[in-house]
């Protein structure tokens, strides 16, 4: 049987396991520890699975769960497709990013990632004057920080990050109900919670995935 | 007579060479083709797109951005070939 661990995101030290399907139809979640941390992970026979739609939504739904268990939780997201040959190299790579873990953990505590696109609509009317920074404003009060995404498509006038304390999350999403009733012009596509993908950086390579 | 047959048709030549060069890198822009993807998942997702377009849309993107990469990997071959 294969030892392959696909990885989700690092916690605090707990153990736990969540009823929820995995990437790749994995049935069961459960955590690995290494020191102060444990590491969500769960069974894949492969260390270098296919992207597909349906494994990247499971992959954010676990996320999602462990975010929302038991009152919430602080979680480094690891990005969709990080799988380790054994326990064993999954530990001695977190032996190699402790310090880093330990400080990111620290500076997201409590927070959670919430994401807003405002699109004008398909009909092509131009938006009002100022309504980004009108908006852009309104919401960044409310964050602890942002950060700024690709403007992908010329109908795309906002598309934010928000790191959010998770007690401000229901006040976030009143403003967001209010920006929608205010432009009901426009398209938002408000998104999360989601681990705070955008204000973490912590790299582990690709080739560390399989070295012991 | 040659050298005004040759005139006249160079600049011709040098025309459709730059909107042939312009086409292809259109075509081949794998940043582009990214954002074309994007655009295609957000628009499903604000349900401007159904299900079965924005999966046949996906596929062909794709189809698009592997064809794209394979093309831009043997230009660099090429121009590594040259140096």
């Amino acid at each position: 049987m294969s030892e392959n661990l696909y990885t989700y995101g690092i916690i605090e030290k707990e153990d736990f396991e969540l009823d929820v399907e995995g990437v790749a139809g994995a049935d069961r979640i459960y955590t690995v520890d290494y020191k102060n941390f444990s590491t969500v992970v769960s069974d894949i026979d492969t260390t270098e699975p296919d992207r597909t739609d349906e494994r990247v939504e499971a992959h954010n739904t676990v996320l999602q769960h462990v975010l929302e268990y038991d009152g919430g939780r602080t979680v480094v997201p690891m990005s969709f497709g990080m799988a380790f040959k054994s326990e064993r190299t999954l530990k001695h790579v977190l032996r190699g990013a402790r310090r880093a873990l330990r400080s990111t953990l620290n500076n997201i505590e409590g927070t959670v990632e919430l994401g807003v696109k405002i699109l004008t609509p398909a009909d092509g009317a131009a938006p009002q004057e100022g309504i980004q920074a009108t908006v852009t404003d309104r919401l960044a009060e409310l964050s602890i920080n942002e950060t700024e995404n690709d403007l992908f498509t010329d109908r795309l006038i906002v598309n934010k990050s928000y790191l959010v304390d998770r007690d401000q999350r229901d006040v976030f999403d009143a403003a967001i109900d209010e920006i929608g009733a205010e432009y009901d012009e426009l398209i938002i596509n408000y998104t999360g919670p989601w681990p705070p993908y955008n204000f973490v950086d912590i790299h582990i390579g690709a080739e560390q995935r399989g070295g012991g | 007579m040659f050298l005004v047959d040759d005139l006249l048709v160079k600049p011709f030549l040098s025309l459709l060479d730059i909107l042939h060069t312009m086409a292809v890198d259109e075509m081949y822009d794998t940043d582009a083709i990214q954002d074309d993807i994007k655009e295609n998942r957000l628009l499903y997702e604000i349900g401007e797109r159904s299900e079965e377009e924005y999966q046949q849309r996906k596929q062909e993107l794709e189809t698009q951005l592997e064809m794209a990469q394979q093309i831009q990997e043997q230009m660099r071959g090429r121009i590594e070939i040259k140096q």
